[in-house]
């Protein structure tokens, strides 16, 4: 790929709405693993009484009108909300609009690429209920839309005017990544100029009975925790952020991604071999050697099954001395968000943020931090990798 | 970037032959629903793929893992590499991409699963279902099957998805990050889907009928069309490579307007068109004939119109529908409707708009009314609108037709992009 600089971060996680890249790198470093927290925070996004412990972690307290206003939002869904908050913030973390205001480059030529896994299921189900338990004709018109996949996504564009393309993206836990491979071929084939490139996923009942009902939250070797979120970075090309004085808080310069199973396997399928391909893949893009990798942004999630096939890819590519971190053991299992999170926190460490201890998987925190490989695992044997590098002169 | 096989599951017919026949007989694939009840909904007709059986096509194992829309996708994607004549290495390893699009994927598994949920609570909810739900699974399940081992990619573009997906492949295809990508859309006739184009008012009783002055709306159908694309120089190296048609520019924007409607003004879908045009290097004369996208709304129709006139002025290039014929097949749509545009590359026919019968004066287009016509075919425009405001227009022309890359200029491209029009 071609080095693209990151200008902008905005994010809703579970360590709260990010009012900008720096505030969030701050909570990062306090932050520490779900598991260890003596909080059990009440469930919002749905009624959890039915289940006796429900392993999630939510945006806390989430309200996105203290970012977007209270006009409009009544028949969004909670995906919606939250990436429109994460792209607001992004955007004016970037100094590219504040309050409805452009100040530097032109909504024609920006443009929005966004990872997401399984749709709006809160949206869904409750329309389905509407049909099933009333009548068809009750189902409000209005609300319709967020069933439809890139519906999120679009939003977007609609609250922030950005006409340059809409992309969204399904690739389970690798499209935020993913996510990245596509922004850079829309920036070189001179798409947009910039691009607003992450994901969201949004906590609902479904996706949560889902997870449980397939044994892989609360089990006693699992420390998976579902969570939510999105995030955004800003990304656009090195000539053009230098052009408009713009803050780099890194630079992307690598990715990789491959497909392997074995004849037969089963569906859900962990590949160390496409892991390790996909890393591969990425240095040889970014022309950066295994040995120049100070840190490894995993998606090691407490799933044991997965956690190790990604992390003998890891140790087979750099060896078993490399700092392994794993955000989602704070963050919890984003789904479609967490490549993008990953991102955002390898860019928190390569701006000086302290490692937090408790989120290293192996490996000490390193004393500076260069270069990062950011990993995401799929479950069909799928997986991918970015290089992100400090910019030149930073 | 040349296409050098395609595969079609459609309401008018199962593989190439059968669809190019359908089409230029004008055959309408539009009958009742079977697939859920519709008694009730006010609307009962659709573009249903009845003929599509899956065992067929599949391996029992296979048709148990998936959903209808995957299932689809992969038989369309077993008649098209057949079509290419690419042998079964030839598909595997890191230069094989998958890249297919969709509105919903697997939205019937899902309907299941809620329907288990609501009836019989959560412990009534078939946990072997589970692994059956999301369009990620769609590129998984072809990648599975043919062996490829490169980029597996979804784009959920709503109804240009298909065009999303040909115009991302050829762009992975220019960059030099695969050799072959099997790419085009899937889409399922589905409850909750039908039900929803029925309470935004925009499903017709019985016909659809695009650009007709009494246009009721669209009717909803189902399909896939999966494309296999190669490059040049892949191509052209492999003996059995029959080059179909060639992929000019594609062009993209966002209108940014309204989540549903198209903006009145078009301003994105001229855009989308213009750089479709100049991102293929040649003039807005050259354009033979456009695949409208045509559902047959009141705000489509009339938005596609402005479309049309904006581009090519008082000059008027013939515009046909598939959608009369096939329905509205979402995300599956403009890549069923490509490999149409295939069959007017290879034969001269324009596919007809059936059930034309009224000239509507805001819609004053050369419209290819109930009967195919003969004329020239060297470059067509497939156009695509969907919800979020998506558009996309891709450029697809007879083998050779478009000038070599490189004979239009990254700044032409970049202007039309940021809507400066043809600039000299």
């Amino acid at each position: 790929m071609t080095p693209r600089d990151v200008t902008g971060v905005g994010i809703a996680s579970a360590l709260g709405i990010s009012a900008s890249g720096s505030s969030f790198f701050d909570s990062l470093a306090r932050a520490e693993r779900l598991t260890a927290r003596r909080d059990t925070p009440s469930i919002l996004s749905f009624d959890a009484s039915s289940y006796s412990q429900a392993r999630v972690v939510e945006v806390p307290d989430f309200d996105p009108t203290p970012i977007l206003g209270d006009k409009g939002l009544r028949t969004l869904d909670r995906l919606t909300k939250l990436l429109l908050v994460a792209a607001r913030l992004c955007l004016h973390d970037a100094g590219i609009k504040k309050d409805g205001q452009w100040f530097a480059l032109s909504p024609e030529r920006v443009g929005v690429v966004c990872s997401n896994a399984y749709g709006s299921l809160e949206a869904i189900t409750e329309l389905d209920k509407v049909a099933k338990l009333e009548d068809a004709r009750y189902i409000n018109p209005a609300k319709f839309p967020n069933t439809v996949s890139n519906s999120a996504s679009g939003y977007v564009s609609i609250w922030e005017e950005l006409r340059a393309l809409n992309v969204s993206l399904s690739d389970g836990n690798c499209g935020g990544l993913d996510a990245v491979s596509c922004a850079d071929v829309f920036l070189e084939t001179a798409r947009a100029d910039a691009l607003l490139t992450g994901g969201g996923e949004a906590m609902s009942e479904a996706l949560y009975l889902a997870f449980d009902k397939l044994g892989v939250l609360g089990t006693s070797t699992s420390e998976t925790r579902l969570g939510e979120g999105a995030a955004f970075l800003f990304v656009e090309d090195p000539d053009v952020a230098r052009e408009r004085h713009a803050r780099v808080y890194g630079r992307l310069v690598g990715y990789g991604t491959a497909f392997v199973v074995p004849h037969d396997s089963p569906l859900i399928f962990a590949s160390r071999e496409a892991m390790r391909r996909a890393i591969d893949m990425a240095l040889d893009d970014a022309c950066v050697r295994a040995c120049d990798v100070d840190l490894v942004v995993s998606s090691v999630a407490g799933l044991p099954r997965f956690d190790d096939e990604e992390l003998e890819a890891i140790a087979s590519a750099f060896g078993d001395n490399v700092a392994v971190v794993a955000p989602k053991l704070a963050l919890g299992e984003t789904l479609g968000a967490g490549g993008a999170m990953g991102m955002a926190c390898a860019l928190a460490w390569l701006g000086g943020a302290p490692v937090a201890p408790t989120l290293l998987v192996r490996g000490g925190a390193p004393a500076r931090v260069k270069h990062v490989v950011v990993t995401s695992m799929g479950y069909y044997g799928n997986a991918s990798a970015v290089v992100v590098s400090r910019a030149p002169g930073t | 970037m040349f296409i050098t096989g395609v595969g079609v599951v459609s309401s008018i017919g199962l593989g190439k032959k059968a669809f190019f026949d359908a089409l230029a007989k004008g055959t309408s694939g539009i009958s009742r629903v079977e697939a859920f009840d519709v008694a009730t909904l006010g609307r009962t007709f659709g573009g249903e793929a009845k003929g599509f059986e899956p065992k067929d096509h599949l391996t029992p194992l296979e048709i148990r893992r998936m959903g209808r829309c995957s299932q689809m996708a992969l038989a369309a994607a077993r008649m098209a590499v057949a079509d290419a004549g690419l042998e079964a290495e030839a598909l595997k390893g890191p230069r094989v991409s998958v890249v297919l699009g969709t509105t919903m994927g697997e939205a019937a598994v899902l309907g299941d699963l809620d329907h288990q949920w609501i009836h019989k609570g959560a412990a009534g909810v078939r946990r072997a279902w589970l692994p059956k739900y999301g369009s990620t699974l769609l590129p998984i399940h072809v990648a599975r099957a043919i062996g490829s081992e490169g980029a597996v990619i979804t784009l959920p573009a709503a109804c240009a998805a298909g065009n999303y997906a040909i115009g991302f492949a050829a762009d992975l295809l220019r960059s030099g990050k695969a050799d072959v990508v099997v790419t085009g859309a899937a889409e399922i006739l589905q409850e909750l889907q039908y039900i929803g184009f029925v309470r935004l008012a925009a499903m017709a009783q019985e016909r659809c009928q695009p650009f007709d002055l009494n246009r009721q709306g669209l009717i909803l159908g189902e399909g896939a069309g999966i494309l296999i694309l190669e490059s040049e120089a892949y191509a052209t190296r492999r003996k059995a490579a029959t080059l179909l048609a060639e992929v000019g520019g594609h062009g993209m924007s966002c209108d940014a307007y309204h989540i549903t409607r198209p903006h009145p003004d078009a301003a994105g879908s001229i855009r989308a068109m213009e750089q479709a045009i100049t991102r293929s290097g040649i003039a807005v004369d050259s354009v033979d004939f456009v695949n409208a996208h045509g559902t047959g709304t009141k705000h489509n129709d009339a938005a596609e119109s402005k479309v049309m006139k904006e581009i090519f002025g008082r000059r008027r290039v013939p515009i046909s529908s598939m959608k009369s014929m096939l329905g509205h097949c979402m995300g599956a749509a403009s890549a069923l409707e490509a490999i149409g545009c295939i069959m007017t590359l290879e034969t001269g026919l324009y596919p007809p708009t059936i059930g034309y019968e009224t000239p509507d004066p805001e819609c004053d287009l050369d419209v290819v009314a109930n009967v195919a016509r003969k004329g020239a075919h060297k470059i067509v425009l497939n156009n695509s609108l969907a919800f979020g405001g998506y558009n996309s227009v891709t450029c697809l022309a007879s083998p050779y037709a478009l000038p070599a890359p490189g004979a239009f200029s990254r700044r032409a491209v970049t202007l039309a992009s940021a809507g400066a029009g043809q600039q000299p």
